[in-house]
């Protein structure tokens, strides 16, 4: 099916989705009620019978948003459909049933951010090493090794140690403003 | 057992001859192994792989291998320790005044205390030799290196500056590619001539 | 991870008194990227099934993550001596780009003893026999 026609679809079947579409791509933002809905609606209407991925992203006020990225080989139709969860509630059904591919990704996704999926056949961790505790890639998890080590571009030229009142932002690159948090 | 990597023998396995007894071993199996033969001999791997060459001549321009350091560019600006993802670049330095003759204003200026890479942390990346302003550091395609101790993979000054030796000229400028900023400004009749330099 | 035994290669014009002794029991554990590179120094050098090598050596190429340290731990334990280890790429000597990971043992020397350490990002295969080389040469009677 087309853009539009997807579209309308995705209106007449989720109708409290969000949909975007651009070039390849449509995205299709549900409220976390509806998740499964969406996920079947992707598989059996829309034909999107490959799973390509699901993780999440940290939205820090927002919540927790999950993505699942879904293709149609047959159309050549991608698809995202993301939902919102709170981080103090993170809770969501397993896309197992819909698709069993979604079992690993699950599992990484509720190591790395703390994402419940209800139903999951096994919600242990993946990636990470027994005794681990945290979840990383939430944007709170501070990054031990370089808060710890002293970054050797903080001297100023000329200076031996660390200035007492640096002139310019010491701060590596690539680290936000404000990091690491007090 | 099959070995994963090894391409399997035209004919018999020889055994590996002992220690010290080349004498034992079959015309292709022998211990010298494949570096003797020339540059780009196949090696008892195969006729169609590439053997081993232990030298750095053969390798393409522009390749990295280790990082060389010409102290009298550098300025101590620091990019290169601010900019290195891996923070392996370690240096210090203090200022100096610098009494200028007549009647001049005295200038101040940095002097390098210690610039040493870690090359135990380096990825080899090149950031801190495009960041460079004042082209203190080259690439230089030497990998032969290693260390039984990982303090002896920190470069310090005098070992950077030996690396220098080994710094090839720089390759002919590709054809197409866009001229240096120097270039650039100096005007059309500046460019590429096909040329080395 | 395979055993293989290898030839090292000698350099141009070097006396086969000057030269190490040629054969060499290669355990690679290829972690991660450095492992393409380990493959390829095996291959070119010509490596054969295992055989009657003098000394075995457990080269760790790669990023050795958190889970897996066990298990690179293992490999050592289990290496019949004489063994010695070799660790190759920046992510085995220190942790590498890496380094600061929530999940990267940082250098496989935290969790066995580490004898040469061939650096780079990866080292170029024939990096690996320059390393090898140093390590027979360094070994001297240590059993």
């Amino acid at each position: 099916m087309t853009g539009g026609e997807l579209l309308a679809e995705a209106a007449h079947h989720l109708p409290g989705a969000r949909c975007v579409a651009e070039e390849d791509m449509v995205t299709i933002d549900v409220p976390r009620e509806d998740w499964l809905a969406a996920l079947s609606f992707a598989r059996d209407r829309v034909g999107c019978d490959f799973f390509d991925w699901l993780t999440a992203v940290d939205e820090q006020d927002k919540g927790l948003a999950v993505v699942v990225h879904l293709y149609s080989i047959e159309d050549r139709q991608h698809l995202l459909v993301r939902t919102l969860v709170p981080t103090d509630d993170p809770v969501l059904p397993t896309a197992t049933p819909l698709f069993r591919g979604a079992a690993w990704a699950e599992r990484e996704t509720h190591e790395m951010f703390g994402v419940v999926f209800d139903g999951h056949p096994g919600l242990a961790p993946l990636l990470l090493p027994e005794g681990f505790e945290g979840h990383p890639l939430r944007k709170d998890f501070p990054l031990a090794a370089r808060a710890a080590q002293d970054w050797p571009g903080a001297r100023e030229p000329g200076e031996r140690a660390a200035p007492a009142r640096p002139r310019r932002r010491l701060v590596p690159p690539g680290v936000p403003e404000g990091w690491p948090p007090p | 057992m099959t070995t994963q990597g090894a391409e399997r023998p035209v004919g018999p396995v020889p055994d590996p001859p002992a220690h010290g007894d080349p004498g034992s071993a079959a015309p292709d199996q022998s211990p010298v192994g494949p570096g003797l033969a020339g540059r780009r001999d196949p090696g008892p791997a195969g006729p169609g792989l590439p053997g081993l060459d232990l030298d750095t001549g053969h390798l393409p321009p522009r390749s990295r291998g280790v990082i060389a350091l010409l102290e009298e560019n550098c300025t101590v600006c620091m990019l290169c320790a601010r900019e290195c993802p891996d923070w392996c670049i370690y240096i210090e330095s203090h200022k100096q005044t610098v009494p200028a003759p007549d009647s001049g204003r005295p200038r101040v200026r940095n002097v390098l205390d210690r610039f040493a890479i870690d090359f135990s942390l380096c990825m080899y990346c090149g950031i801190c030799i495009e960041v460079c302003p004042y082209d203190a550091l080259f690439w230089s395609p030497e990998f032969g290196y290693p260390e039984t101790g990982i303090a002896g993979l920190t470069h310090e000054r005098d070992r950077l500056r030996d690396w220098m030796q080994t710094v090839p000229p720089p390759p002919a400028h590709d054809l197409g590619a866009p001229l240096p900023r120097e270039a650039q400004a100096a005007g059309p009749g500046v460019g590429p001539t096909g040329q080395a330099g | 991870m395979v055993a293989v035994d290898l030839p090292l290669p000698r350099r141009q014009g070097e006396t086969e008194a000057a030269a190490v002794p040629g054969w060499v029991r290669v355990f690679d554990a290829g972690l991660a990227c450095c492992a393409v590179e380990v493959s390829a120094a095996l291959r070119r050098c010509g490596a054969q099934l295992p055989g009657d090598a003098a000394v075995n050596v457990l080269v760790v190429a790669g990023t050795v993550t958190d889970k897996l340290a066990p298990l690179v731990l293992a490999a050592y334990q289990d290496l019949p001596a004489p063994r010695r280890v070799l660790s190759f790429g920046a992510c085995s000597n220190s942790g590498g780009p890496y380094w600061d990971s929530y999940c990267v043992t940082k250098g496989a020397d935290q969790l066995i003893p580490v004898d040469v350490y061939v650096p780079g990002c990866p080292p170029r295969p024939e990096a690996l026999v320059h390393g090898l080389r140093l390590l027979l040469s360094a070994a001297g009677d240590r059993p």
